[in-house]
């Protein structure tokens, strides 16, 4: 493998004013290149299918939770969409113009995303992510589950376990906003659990929460 | 004199050149001893004063001052201690007497001693600070026979004995007392306060204990205040006739704490007899009693306060959640007032009116009011009966008393908003079916409602009244107008300014052939006249009257005017099924099922006959024109819109339509707060939102938060970053 990487950063200095170096644009070159592979032709953008077929070929279900953290890399804005250019800054960033190089970037995309620093910012994009319309602003119940499991399953297992089936369970909201979903991050930061002994109703948590630890606290 | 020199002039005594006689001093003494002697024996009236005075100015004079004085407290010595000798031999009640004989002529002899020795009083006593002669005489008397060991405490226990007899009832000799006392107060304050008061006071105080004891045992509650008012006017009566003025206070203290104090609970508890007993009987007398002796007692009124704050809150408890008075809502309202009035009256006659009490009073009002959560219904339904048929015998003052008690509960309410909805609702039925007894009434009790609850209450309310004096001169005028045939209906339009009434928007039905004629008439005649409106026909909401001959006779029927439209079908046929009939008036089906039920299954209203004769009315009825009703009355009303207690199904909408309503003013409430204070705590807002509201009803925190969140979805507000208790308004 050229180490073009280590290339392009000594002479990116040069790079700046002299216009991209060889090894620089045979990068984005290739990363191009990766891209139509994937991208509907008529459109010029990957579609959810194309999708599906760039995660076989990783080898990641299109479902893992590491595609959402490539998506948000890559700053898409629109779920199952990939511009040519969202796909260059990703690629671009994680400094990968191969599958292959892709699938290795993922470990430190991983860990990226999961310092507390990034995980502020992914955290919230992932629920922008799953808006379906333009001027929706909440996301319903049963794909809010789904996605909580995905972003914080993994760090907050018991948790992220109890409050789905209560999400499932209750009937009173039918959709979750973004300040309820900020709410549950929240959550499991601060409270314990399963003691929830610091868990204090009168200090602002949306109502769903203290619906939540009120169901908790009666079983 | 020159005024340069400073030292004053000094004048020398003049020295008289007397030979010292070395028994100048005992003769002088013998002379002063004589005198003093005879003075004691009531034999002062041949002593030569200026003689005396004269023989003890030259003793001091002469240096001898000293010893005048020392022997004239030993001769003060001696002839007191020889008195007390003979004082202890007195016999009993004698010996207060004697006591007090001897203490007048120790006071007359001292005047006339000090008179003697005043000379030396003034000079060689000031200089060396010795106690006066008249004070020495005190003081010799107090230590000598009043703390003489026999002397002091005979004297105490006979003082006692006296004042324990009179307790009991006997007549003493008062005036004894009262010298007596008065000695131990010249002997000095502290004499009598430790030879006497103490003593006197420990006393009472077991001898109150007991006595409290015994009486309650055997007393009921107010028979045990009456002994104990005795009892206090009886002490202070005795203080004041022979004991020193701050002894009255102490004593009447003594009473108070071991009859009122120690018992205090016991008494205001008594089963039977108690307090509670007393407000249930009406007892004025002895509650008034009990008011005026608990005044004097730590505790006292806060004690009898919260007795009956209890007791009021108990029974009013259980009025407000019976079943059995939850059935007539106007018989329940007046029970109400009638237990205000009952404790208004005890409250103006037995605690003269005390503000601490009337708002304890409120309180408990204000606390079980709301426990029934019809209770705003219920005020409505019994300001609608009473503006429906005017209270029994009254005229306009006593209807303005009756409605200004009720504005009393009213205030209590909690959830004002609630009344609202409903005395709008039987307002309307009141006003549409000219069913008011006294506009004038009506007018007042609205102006009560503004006056309380300001002009936003009450301006729909207003517009109600507004719109029926149009409608009544839009109706003149239509009929001034139109020409052509009057045989037809007349007809009487209300036009209701939409927003104002609280009606339901219901489709209209088929009205009779006979009817459209005229509506439509005076639809255009008002759409004429009145650019841009829209008028919809409220069916549900009229009535009509309407001439009808059976079996012969002519009656005239005053019926809804659903009713009208289902009896008009008969003039053209004699029976008809139940779909027939809801098919030609198009009525809902509800409705139409209580229609009918009203004009076939009620007895002597019965214009229809059903068959099958069931008292349900069901899809496969047939109705027929029944030839055979009578009635002895000519005018006959067959269903009114009365306003009546709703249902649970009605009730359950009211209460959503309140809900309802209420978000709209939280959130307007949350908004006018977060816009000026810009950004809040959560549980600032709570406060706040609450306080604003309360005059219309009281927030749930948990609906707020909800409107709060709501509101953050809208983007009106947003959690501060940092601080996740506090929002910020958006502008």
């Amino acid at each position: 493998m050229r180490r073009s990487s280590k290339k392009s950063s000594s002479s990116s200095a040069a790079a700046a004013t002299a216009g991209p170096t060889r090894g620089v644009s045979k990068e984005i070159e290739r990363i191009d290149q990766l891209f139509c592979t994937y991208a509907d032709s008529s459109s010029s953008v990957i579609d959810p299918e194309g999708i599906e077929m760039l995660c076989s070929h990783l080898e990641v279900p299109h479902t893992d939770v590491r595609i959402l953290m490539l998506a948000w890399k890559m700053g898409c804005e629109k779920q199952g969409y990939f511009t040519l250019d969202e796909w260059r800054t990703g690629l671009k960033a994680l400094r990968a113009d191969s599958i292959s190089k892709l699938k290795k970037a993922f470990p430190e995309l991983v860990q990226e995303v999961t310092r507390p620093s990034n995980f502020q910012d992914f955290y919230p994009y992932a629920f922008r992510y799953c808006l379906t319309e333009d001027k929706k602003k909440c996301i319903e119940i049963p794909v809010a589950c789904e996605l909580l499991n995905l972003v914080l399953g993994l760090q907050f297992h018991p948790q992220v376990d109890k409050l789905i089936n209560y999400l499932k369970y209750q009937n009173e909201y039918k959709v979750i906003n973004m300040d309820q979903w900020m709410g549950f991050l929240r959550f499991c930061n601060e409270i314990n659990f399963p003691s929830l002994d610091n868990y204090d109703s009168d200090l602002a948590w949306p109502l769903i929460l203290d619906n939540f630890v009120e169901w908790l606290r009666e079983k | 004199m020159s005024s340069q020199k400073k030292r004053a002039t000094k004048v020398e005594p003049l020295k008289h050149r007397t030979d010292v006689d070395p028994k100048f001093f005992d003769k002088s003494w013998k002379k002063l001893d004589d005198a003093i002697r005879e003075i004691y024996n009531h034999n002062a009236s041949g002593l030569s004063f200026e003689e005396l005075y004269r023989t003890a100015y030259n003793l001091v004079l002469h240096k001898h001052g000293m010893k005048l004085y020392d022997k004239l407290v030993e001769k003060l010595k001696g002839h007191l201690e020889e008195m007390c000798r003979s004082l202890e031999d007195a016999q009993g009640c004698l010996f207060l007497e004697e006591l007090q004989i001897r203490w007048d002529d120790h006071n007359k002899a001292l005047q006339m001693i000090r008179d003697i020795l005043m000379y030396m009083d003034r000079t060689f006593i000031t200089t060396l600070k010795k106690t006066p002669v008249f004070d020495l005489g005190l003081e010799l008397w107090r230590d000598i026979v009043v703390r003489s060991p026999k002397i002091h405490g005979r004297l105490l226990d006979t003082l006692l004995e006296l004042i324990n007899r009179e307790r009991m009832g006997d007549v003493i000799n008062r005036g004894l007392m009262r010298n007596s006392t008065k000695m131990l107060m010249d002997l000095g304050p502290s004499v009598y306060r430790d030879d006497f008061e103490k003593p006197f006071l420990e006393v009472s105080e077991s001898f109150y204990s007991v006595e409290s004891q015994q009486f309650i045992e055997c007393c009921d509650c107010g028979e045990y205040l009456e002994k104990v008012q005795k009892r206090l006017a009886e002490e202070l009566e005795r203080a004041s006739q022979y004991m020193d003025a701050k002894t009255a206070d102490k004593i009447t203290g003594v009473v108070e704490t071991e009859m009122l104090s120690i018992h205090m609970q016991r008494l205001i508890l008594m089963e039977n007899s108690g307090l509670v007993n007393m407000l249930i009987d009406d007892k004025h007398e002895d509650l008034t009693r009990m008011y005026n002796l608990f005044k004097r007692v730590p505790d006292g009124h806060s004690t009898i306060r919260s007795v009956m704050t209890s007791h009021v809150k108990e029974t009013g408890k259980a009025l407000v959640t019976d079943p059995e008075r939850l059935k007539d809502p106007v018989d329940f309202i007046q029970r109400l007032l009638n237990e205000k009035d009952k404790y208004d009256k005890t409250i103006s006659v037995s605690f003269s009116n005390d503000k601490t009490f009337q708002n304890a009073l409120n309180s408990s009002f204000e606390y079980f009011i709301n426990l029934n959560n019809r209770s705003p219904e219920f005020i409505s339904l019994y300001v609608d009966d009473k503006l429906r048929k005017g209270v029994k015998g009254a005229n306009e003052e006593d209807v303005e008393t009756v409605l200004d008690k009720v504005m009393m509960l009213f205030r209590y309410l909690q959830e004002k908003d609630v009344f609202e909805k409903y005395y709008k609702q039987h307002l309307a039925k009141r006003l549409l079916s000219g069913k008011t007894t006294s506009d004038e009434a009506e007018r007042s009790m609205l102006v009560k409602l503004k006056t309380e609850c300001g002009y936003q209450f009450t301006s729909k309310l207003e517009g109600m009244f507004t719109d029926l004096k149009t409608s009544q001169d839009t109706m003149q005028s239509f009929y001034a107008n139109i020409s052509g045939d009057t045989d037809g209906p007349t007809i009487s339009v209300q036009i209701l300014t939409t927003g104002s009434w609280p009606t339901q928007p219901c489709a209209p039905c088929n009205l009779p052939p006979e009817i459209t004629d005229i509506s439509e008439k005076f639809r255009a005649y008002y759409l004429g006249t009145h650019n841009g409106r829209r008028l919809t026909w409220q069916t549900n909401m009229g009535n009509a009257d309407i001439k009808a001959t059976f079996a012969g006779r002519r009656h005239e029927l005053n019926v809804s005017t659903y009713q009208m439209c289902v009896l008009m079908l008969f003039n053209s046929t004699d029976g008809m099924t139940y779909s027939d009939i809801e098919q030609a008036t198009a009525i809902p089906r509800a409705e139409l099922k209580r229609c009918l039920q009203s004009l076939a299954c009620v007895k002597g209203k019965n214009v229809l006959r059903k068959e099958p004769m069931s008292k349900d009315i069901s899809q496969g009825d047939t109705f027929y024109y029944n030839d055979k009703f009578t009635s002895k009355l000519v005018k006959v009303k067959i269903g009114t819109v009365v306003a009546q207690k709703e249902t649970e199904p009605e009730k359950m909408e009211t209460r959503q339509r309140v809900e309802e309503d209420r978000k709209p003013q939280i959130e307007a409430a949350i908004v006018r707060i977060m816009k000026s204070r810009r950004v809040l705590d959560h549980n600032s807002i709570i406060t706040e939102v609450t306080k604003q509201l309360q005059s219309r009803f009281l927030a749930n925190p948990v609906a707020i938060k909800k409107r709060i969140e709501s509101l953050i979805e809208r983007e009106f507000l947003e959690r501060d970053k940092v601080d996740r208790k506090m929002y910020r308004y958006l502008a």
